[in-house]
């Protein structure tokens, strides 16, 4: 245990000093890799605050990506500096994750999954209808700028931001709180608990990093339409992530992101068509072999603390 | 004295079953009451009406002079009533100690404290950091037990607080409980246990079909025929 925090803090500092100054001498390509990367590790890692920690199952998360994707590219298209746009993205995220969470984190877990899922369609039919907003089915074009590196560093603040977040609520009482909703819902009313405020503060939270980074990715995709951000395998590729790294750890879903998103990049480059497959291949092992996942199961017989 | 908890005329209703079929309850406080029925008479179905986590049909639950029916269940917490289950729940994957300190919010030290204080008094303070689904059923039972006392509740519900427990932890459970009333808390408790019921409670209140048959002292409704009737058969 003490080995462990001994090399793990120094290793991060490293790993994240060389991730600083990795655009210094990387392709292009590389640096718009990495970018997605840390993109993936703020999705899975947000996604992991509501349903890993309160076990309220988002199956439209990529709602809140596509929200920020929009609000930043009617921003942009106005003229507004990309950071502030996407900051702006964040923001909708969260009023758009209150209005929907009000009502919906009511419901008991399997109908609040339902409703996110309808939640992702109903905006996706609502950006191709509105078209004076959104350009209807033709998508948005943002103005060219090549902005990559200013993108990856602001990519990789949000991932560390998010992550760091997640620490601090796993490591204090708030977020055990949350985690007897996960754990019992009804012993944790019993116990004073106001399980619908707790779900809410949670479920807000997981919803502004999606946005922002919703908005990043338009400004560097440079187009975006209806299908394209809102997917529902981008929310399925986060629930793998977590499922896979350890839902309710602070390094689960970084750990998933990384793994996962490495493992697409090279079976996307040689069998494309294979890809979505093994991606079902993998939630059905990671189900049926390790549930925690893999730093669950690491946890759990090493008995590891929450930290870790 | 008044009363600390008032139950009047409390209905309610699951389908076409009438769980449990206008009961007026009233206990006061710094005693032991006990509710005893056959199975299916109604006894968790009033608990959960009083602790908020089913919502009456009709009929009112005061507590210190206050309704409290209408409140959901983290409020009636508030209001100071305690409960635990008839079938544990505890939170499986938090540890013994997290169980405990999720219940208190403010001064994170003193909550720490008084949960060490707490699990030293049940003799679980070497199992502190293990998760609570790998303790044993005993274990967990007293972690639920414990969990109430967090807060130092007025009143204390217990659904069922001697089954599946060993006859040594038992008493020193039915201790704790005595030792409660004795600094002046409230115990309300669900038993089938009669020797606990009529060794610990002052009065007996015996449910059956959703109604109260009886109400008094364990004596008296040892010898009551109608309870003998409901629990036996004619």
């Amino acid at each position: 245990m003490t080995r462990w925090t001994r090399w793990f803090l120094p290793g991060l500092a490293v790993l994240t000093l060389v991730l600083a100054v990795y655009p210094a001498w990387a392709t292009g390509y590389g640096v718009r890799v990495m970018l997605q990367l840390f993109m993936w590790i703020a999705l899975a890692q947000s996604w992991n605050l509501i349903s890993g920690l309160t076990g309220y199952v988002s199956f439209g998360h990529v709602a809140f990506f596509g929200m920020g994707s929009y609000t930043t590219a009617i921003l942009v298209g106005k003229g507004i500096p990309w950071p502030a746009a996407a900051l702006a993205g964040g923001a909708m995220a969260v009023v758009l994750a209150f209005v929907i969470g009000w009502p919906c984190l009511r419901l008991k877990g399997p109908y609040f999954a339902i409703a996110m899922l309808g939640l992702n369609e109903v905006l996706r039919v609502a950006a191709s209808y509105f078209e004076g907003l959104t350009g209807g089915g033709l998508g948005l074009s943002l103005p060219t700028l090549d902005a990559s590196v200013r993108i990856y560093y602001a990519m990789g603040f949000v991932a560390i931001a998010v992550t760091a977040l997640t620490y601090a609520i796993v490591t204090s009482r708030f977020g055990l709180r949350l985690m007897t909703i996960r754990e019992d819902e009804v012993a944790a009313e019993a116990m004073g608990i106001d399980t619908f405020r707790y779900k809410i503060y949670a479920f807000l939270l997981s919803a502004a990093a999606p946005g922002v980074v919703g908005g990043l990715a338009a400004r560097d995709m440079g187009y975006i339409e209806p299908v394209s951000v809102f997917p529902l395998v981008t929310t399925i590729t986060m629930i793998v992530m977590v499922l896979f790294g350890g839902k309710g750890t602070i390094w689960g879903p970084v750990l998933g992101a990384v793994i996962l998103f490495t493992f697409q990049e090279l079976v996307w480059a040689h069998f494309p068509h294979a890809h979505q497959v093994l991606l079902g291949a993998i939630i059905v092992a990671v189900v049926l072999v390790m549930p925690r996942g893999i730093l669950g199961v690491l946890q759990q017989k090493y008995n590891l603390p929450r930290t870790v | 004295m008044p009363p600390i908890l008032q139950v009047r005329n409390l209905v309610k209703r699951f389908g076409g079953v009438t769980a449990v079929n206008g009961v007026s309850l009233s206990l006061e406080a710094g005693k032991i009451y006990g509710l005893i029925g056959p199975n299916g008479s109604g006894k968790t179905t009033l608990f959960n009406c009083i602790t908020g986590i089913e919502h009456r049909d009709s009929g009112a639950v005061a507590f210190k002079g206050r309704r409290i029916d209408g409140l959901k269940p983290h409020q009636v917490f508030h209001r100071g009533i305690g409960r635990t289950f008839q079938i544990i729940r505890v939170f499986p994957e938090l540890t013994a100690l997290e169980n405990l300190l999720v219940v208190t919010s403010g001064d994170y030290a003193r909550a720490r404290a008084r949960a060490e204080d707490l699990l030293r008094l049940v003799k679980l303070e070497r199992l502190a950091g293990e998760f609570a689904g790998n303790l044993s059923y005993g274990q967990q039972k007293l972690v639920e037990f414990i969990r109430v006392l967090m807060t130092d509740p007025e009143m204390i519900l217990l659904d069922e607080p001697a089954a599946g427990v060993n006859r040594t932890l038992l008493n020193e459970l039915l201790d704790a409980v005595r030792a409660l009333r004795d600094r002046g808390k409230t115990i309300f408790l669900v038993e089938h246990d009669m020797k606990v019921v009529m060794g610990l409670c002052e009065t007996v209140f015996v449910l059956d079909h959703g109604e109260k048959l009886a109400e008094g002292p364990p004596g008296v409704i040892q010898a009551d025929e109608r309870v003998i009737e409901a629990y036996f058969g004619r």
